[in-house]
């Protein structure tokens, strides 16, 4: 039981520390890509990275992230079954916010290696995603 | 001991006459040693580049060294140098200094800033050490110009920011694109600004160029100049998939790319982004083809404003070098003394 216990925490962790990492890789390229679009090219402009760059550091987190979710996810079911005799306890919320995470995050991941969404779009996502995981963190400490 | 520089430059005499004092770069170092033995100089240096000629000198005890370097400048390039009085500045001691420490770090360049100045003054210090004219002053002069210019260019912003189209184009593009290093341009139209931002992207390592015009002959003229693929005009909308960059340079009094044709352009090349440059006046392209995701459109005012901008910042900036300068010439100076005295023992 404890291996699973021990796991089951990194994995999270680390998926977490993906996630923050794509999350701030996506503010840097909206306040980028909106200089650029609006052609101010002063200090900050000079600081931030390039696009390329911002774009590649959000979707290689969250290629990293996403399997440490699931993994996070899968191992979260066995220790459930472990302590409470079943793979879905309904009163775990944090259950059914991994999921919804692991769905958004799925979809990012889709949309962007099938070249539908890139750039500005997928970054909004990212957002999107990190801002459910801090609802998920509230949601459990309620 | 007194440090001298007597010189012309790109302020003070057109090219016409810069060139006649200039000093070839294969009889620099022959030059100095001459310079040396005729006026009887301590030590001597000459700086000679496009935009200036300019001795710097020690002299020990000789009175007249001043008139006789004009001389000696107006022999060797068989000059009167009467004619040219009020083009020539001198310089001396701590004004001299300054001016040293001023030109190594660009402040006097036609482009404040630039950097290409300092590795001129590098290399002819190198000849002048090479003719064996330079001793302990100069030395120290020069070794403190370069750490001068190396800190005024860390501690201000007067070498930050891009100061000509083609800069500001290229530092644009490593912004949207980052490495050019496998990427396409597509040039559409013959111009020199667009020419010269090719040899430009060329030179920052793109990876193709690809080159389109009305008449093919033109483009095929072109593309043998950068070693790039000629397009057929009717062609090149074909070829956009593969493009990362575009330069729009034509004649046509209408757009040559509208709004929809990057809409249904981006989809295809599966969102990667695309940088538009619109040199062309009228415009090639269509204003709204900036609102589009990942494609970023920039014409010949929105350039011209990011250099002018920069060129503002630098000139901002002049006050904190005279700053810097002024204190380095300070500490080069009371240097300078201790030696007259330690000389004077």
């Amino acid at each position: 039981m404890l291996p699973y216990f021990k796991l089951h925490i990194i994995s999270i962790y680390l998926s977490y520390i993906a996630f923050f990492v794509a999350s701030a890789a996506a503010v840097l390229y909206l306040i980028q890509n909106s200089l650029l679009k609006n052609k101010r090219t002063g200090t900050i402009f000079n600081r931030l990275p390039n696009l390329e760059f911002l774009d590649k550091l959000n979707y290689r987190s969250i290629s990293v992230g996403f399997p440490m979710l699931t993994f996070s996810i899968l191992s979260g079911f066995i220790w459930s079954e472990n302590i409470h005799g079943v793979y879905w306890w309904s009163y775990n919320s944090r259950q059914a916010y991994s999921l919804v995470l692991w769905l958004i995050y799925a979809a990012i991941l889709h949309v962007r290696l099938s070249a539908r969404l890139r750039g500005r779009k997928v970054a909004l996502l990212t957002l999107f995603a990190f801002f459910v995981i801090i609802i998920s963190l509230f949601g459990a400490c309620l | 001991m007194d440090v001298v520089v007597i010189g012309i430059n790109h302020k003070t005499a057109p090219v016409e006459i810069r060139e006649k004092f200039a000093f070839l770069p294969k009889h620099t170092i022959e030059a100095n040693r001459m310079l040396k033995e005729n006026v009887s100089l301590a030590e001597n240096l000459i700086l000679s580049t496009c935009n200036r000629v300019e001795i710097y000198a020690v002299a020990d005890g000789n009175k007249d060294y001043v008139n006789n370097i004009k001389t000696f400048l107006g022999r060797f390039h068989n000059l009167n140098l009467l004619d040219y009085e009020n083009r020539i500045y001198i310089h001396k001691d701590k004004v001299a200094v300054e001016h040293l420490f001023g030109v190594s770090a660009g402040l006097n360049s036609m482009v404040i800033g630039e950097m290409e100045i300092l590795g001129q003054v590098k290399k002819a210090y190198q000849d002048a050490q090479e003719s064996r004219t330079t001793g302990k002053v100069l030395n120290r002069l020069f070794e403190k110009a370069f750490n001068t210019a190396k800190k005024i260019r860390t501690e201000t912003f007067i070498g930050r920011g891009a100061v000509s189209v083609s800069s500001a184009a290229v530092r644009l593009a490593e912004k949207i694109l980052g490495s050019l290093k496998d990427k396409t341009v597509l040039i559409i139209g013959t111009g020199t600004v667009g020419e010269q931002l090719v040899l430009y992207l060329k030179k920052n390592g793109i990876k193709s160029i690809l080159v389109t015009n009305r008449t093919l002959e033109k483009a095929q003229d072109l593309a043998g100049r950068f070693t790039a693929t000629a397009v057929a005009f009717e062609d090149f909308r074909n070829r956009l998939i593969e493009v990362d960059i575009i330069i729009a340079s034509t004649g046509a009094p209408h757009y040559i790319i509208r709004n929809n044709d990057i809409i249904s352009l981006m989809p295809e090349r599966k969102q990667r982004p695309l940088f538009i440059i619109d040199l062309a006046v009228p415009r090639d392209v269509q204003a709204e083809v900036n609102k589009i995701d990942n494609a970023y459109l920039y014409n010949i005012d929105d350039l011209d404003r990011i250099v002018e901008e920069n060129l503002k910042l630098r000139k901002s900036e002049l006050d904190d070098c005279s700053k810097i300068i002024a204190a380095a010439a300070d500490r080069f100076m009371a240097w300078l003394i201790k030696e007259k005295l330690k000389d004077g023992i």
